[in-house]
């Protein structure tokens, strides 16, 4: 599989058809893999793939304005890119997606070195990017186990606790928010030039880390994030205070898969849900 | 001086010193990893090998604080109150407290910051000796080791079914010298056998200035995705943020990775690429600090490599810089 | 201590709701004070950020009242308004919020007594719900 990778990674630079790879490589561990930036020939044998590529490499388009770009694809980082396409973030043209049939990605924050497939590929159901122009297939089928389970489970789960336990159980977890904002950053679609949590005129939140300034970041993450988050997992990967991210990214997809019918990247033609409406849209909370 | 003393003593006097004293130490939340936080039961305490997410420097260089606020004639402006409660902090670990030896250069040298030596006055570090240092610690290539006292009052180390107490500062003798039983010659340590459990080796050059212009940066620093995991977990990282909320001020930690860190009214960034930001990380730490302090200003905890989220290795990076 | 009265924003929008309540005061019907008037051009401005912040700033309850569907005055203000406001609701009350402290109605220019009637109910509610104590800007 990683021939095909290599192969196809050569040809693009040799014809020119890409100024740059976006894949793979082995950390300094020499377990786990960092993001690698090939531009020449001669460092293609760098590429790697394996369950230890975990990141949504999708982030990183945005670091190479006007340049032809090559990239390994899952099959969640695809449809982080026809988001990114249908909010005109991206040009088709310019990358060309090397998908991949994803088999499913290591747990990393799992102790113990036991190899288990991460909680975020369970729910995944689509292994192959929903777009590619080149699609690698795993040659045995050793896909990760897909759990016939509810992909809300945790969601339904809270939903059914009190209000107050409710705030209780966030407040304990938004307390440990250093207000680090790997969350926003390790996400490929918080693309914003200047993020809400940066104004200081108006202040729209504390920076103080505080009940208040951390629940009103991670509200107006989530809210940006509504309709668009495709969930990769990223942001609760990267969140070093282990905040359950997913659950809050997974309930509003939840709510609009049942109150719009809408689900987010799976097509590069549909609509952003904010920048759309239905006449029958449900208003029945409304007076 | 070295003691013996049980789990059983260390429990006792900490619930001793729960009345007079704010305990500091390291919990253990489930699937979340340990976090240190004020304890208020001594069994709450986790006196395990695994490491602490954020470092102990939160409690002395916090998160966000408020410095300055108005003052009731709402014309002249005043410090903020702060607290005097004796405080004790258990179970850091000897390069977390290397840490705070370092920010001492810092905070109490020429300069002086009132709430930082505050911090620092009214607590006594107890420190805890890794057993079981990782594969992303370098703490003896930083001129430390699991076993290293500066900045600690006391450092207690795993034995058999107890541990080893060693008292450093009068401070802790005082405090803790009456608990335990004398230790006899042969239960010594030896403490430079424990440096040999640091597996991860590297070289750190005199000086960066050669390397400054060099593309190295560019292609090392391609993976960051400018967040604030390394700068806020780090033991040494202070740069901070001041921002007026509500006739008050606060500040905050703020850290050279994120974008706007040197962005200028005027528009201007003189950092204005990921190149820039963290060529800067490494220069302060290997390079401008040393040139000023004598020493790195890093300790070689390992969390800057153990949490970033795209597992960039600064140690591996500064081993590697073209010299 | 006095009895404690609750503090709520009201964003209304300027064709509509603001109208309308500008009805009930002249048709002189009588509703509580508690309500302080923002007006906004159209529902469809209010970004969820302006909820937050009154929350956090200690308002313990916040309306947003537009026009009825259909008869926004830059056509589909409101339509935008009612998906993104159905998912702020939603996702306010999963993470602890009193649903009551978040809500939303349409109130034409005609409707002043709706306005009346509606702000009175409010009001009960949000006393009922009681002082927003957990999501508000300490003050030390």
């Amino acid at each position: 599989m990683i021939d095909q990778i290599k192969t196809k990674a050569k040809e693009l630079l040799k014809t020119k058809k890409v100024d740059i790879v976006i894949g793979y490589k082995k950390a300094s561990d020499r377990i786990g893999a960092i993001p690698a930036f090939i531009d020449k020939e001669g460092d293609i044998d760098k590429l790697i793939w394996d369950g230890y590529c975990v990141y949504n490499l999708s982030n990183y388009l945005k670091d190479f304005p006007g340049k032809k770009i090559g990239i390994v694809t899952k099959g969640c980082d695809a449809k982080s890119m026809t988001v990114l396409l249908q909010e005109n973030q991206l040009k088709r043209e310019d990358i060309f997606i090397i998908g991949i049939e994803c088999s499913g990605i290591v747990d990393e924050k799992r102790k113990g070195g036991d190899i288990a497939y991460d909680e975020r590929c369970k729910g995944c159901k689509p292994a192959t990017p929903p777009i590619y122009d080149v699609l690698i297939k795993e040659e045995e089928k050793k896909q990760a186990p897909r759990l016939e389970q509810d992909p809300y489970e945790s969601v339904r789960k809270l939903e059914t606790k009190s209000i107050e336990e409710k705030f209780k159980f966030w407040q304990d977890e938004f307390s440990r928010c250093i207000r680090c904002y790997a969350c926003r950053q390790i996400c490929p679609l918080c693309y914003c030039p200047r993020c809400v949590a940066e104004q200081t005129q108006p202040a729209w939140f504390s920076k103080a880390v505080s009940v208040e300034g951390n629940f009103s970041w991670n509200v107006n993450r989530a809210m940006h994030l509504a309709g668009r988050c495709i969930d990769c997992g990223e942001c609760e990967r990267a969140c070093p205070a282990g905040i359950p991210l997913r659950d809050i990214n997974k309930k509003i997809e939840k709510d609009v898969k049942e109150l719009f019918s809408y689900e987010a990247g799976v097509d590069t033609e549909q609509k952003p849900l904010f920048s759309s409406f239905d006449k029958n849209d449900p208003e029945d909370f409304i007076k | 001086m070295q003691r013996l003393i049980t789990k059983q003593d260390l429990v006792n006097k900490l619930t001793e010193l729960l009345k007079d004293f704010e305990v500091v130490g390291p919990k253990e939340l489930s699937n979340k990893g340990i976090f240190y936080q004020v304890i208020e039961d001594a069994k709450e305490l986790y006196l395990g090998q695994d490491f602490a997410i954020e470092p102990i420097k939160k409690f002395f260089l916090e998160p966000s604080s408020w410095i300055l606020r108005h003052a009731k004639d709402d014309v002249s402006l005043e410090s903020f109150p702060q607290s005097d409660k004796k405080r004790i902090v258990i179970g850091a670990r000897p390069c977390e407290a290397k840490g705070l030896a370092l920010l001492d250069k810092l905070f109490d040298s020429e300069y002086k910051d009132d709430f930082y030596i505050n911090n620092r006055k009214r607590t006594i570090v107890v420190g805890l000796a890794c057993a079981k240092p990782d594969m992303s610690c370098f703490c003896t290539s930083m001129q430390g080791s699991p076993a290293e006292t500066s900045g600690m009052d006391a450092l207690i180390f795993e034995s058999g079914d107890g541990f080893i107490i060693e008292l450093v500062t009068d401070k802790a003798k005082h405090i803790l010298g009456s608990i335990g039983e004398d230790i006899k010659e042969d239960q010594k340590l030896n403490k430079d056998k424990m440096k040999a459990l640091v597996k991860k080796v590297i070289k750190t050059p005199e000086s960066l200035d050669k390397v400054f212009e060099s593309d190295y940066w560019d292609e090392v620093s391609r993976p960051c995705i400018s967040c604030g995991v390394c700068t806020f977990l780090c033991p040494t990282c202070h740069c901070f943020d001041l921002v007026d909320e509500e006739k008050k001020r606060m500040r905050c930690y703020d850290g050279c990775s994120f974008p706007d860190f040197t962005l200028e009214a005027s528009g201007v960034n003189p950092r204005p690429t990921k190149k820039e930001r963290y060529r800067q990380r490494v220069f302060h730490k290997f390079d401008y600090f040393k040139k000023n302090f004598g020493e790195n200003l890093c300790v070689g905890c390992g969390r800057c490599i153990r949490h970033c989220p795209v597992k960039i290795d600064i140690a591996d990076i500064v081993d590697k810089a073209p010299i | 201590m006095s009895e404690w009265e609750p503090k709520i924003v009201g964003f209304l929008c300027n064709w509509c709701s603001y109208a309308g309540a500008d009805l009930a005061g002249t048709s002189r019907l009588e509703y509580p004070p508690n309500i302080r008037i923002i007006r906004l051009p159209c529902s469809g401005r209010v970004n969820p950020l302006f909820i937050l912040k009154c929350l956090s700033n200690g308002a313990d309850g916040v309306l947003i009242s537009g026009c009825h569907i259909g008869d926004c005055h830059y056509s589909e203000g409101n339509f935008y308004a009612r998906r993104r406001f159905a998912v702020l609701k939603k996702l306010l009350e999963y993470l602890g919020i009193d649903p009551r402290r978040f809500q939303m109605s349409w109130v034409s220019a005609s409707e002043g007594d709706k306005w009346a009637r509606l702000v009175t109910e409010l009001v009960e509610e949000i006393k009922q719900a009681g002082p927003n104590k957990d999501f508000v800007r300490k003050n030390d």
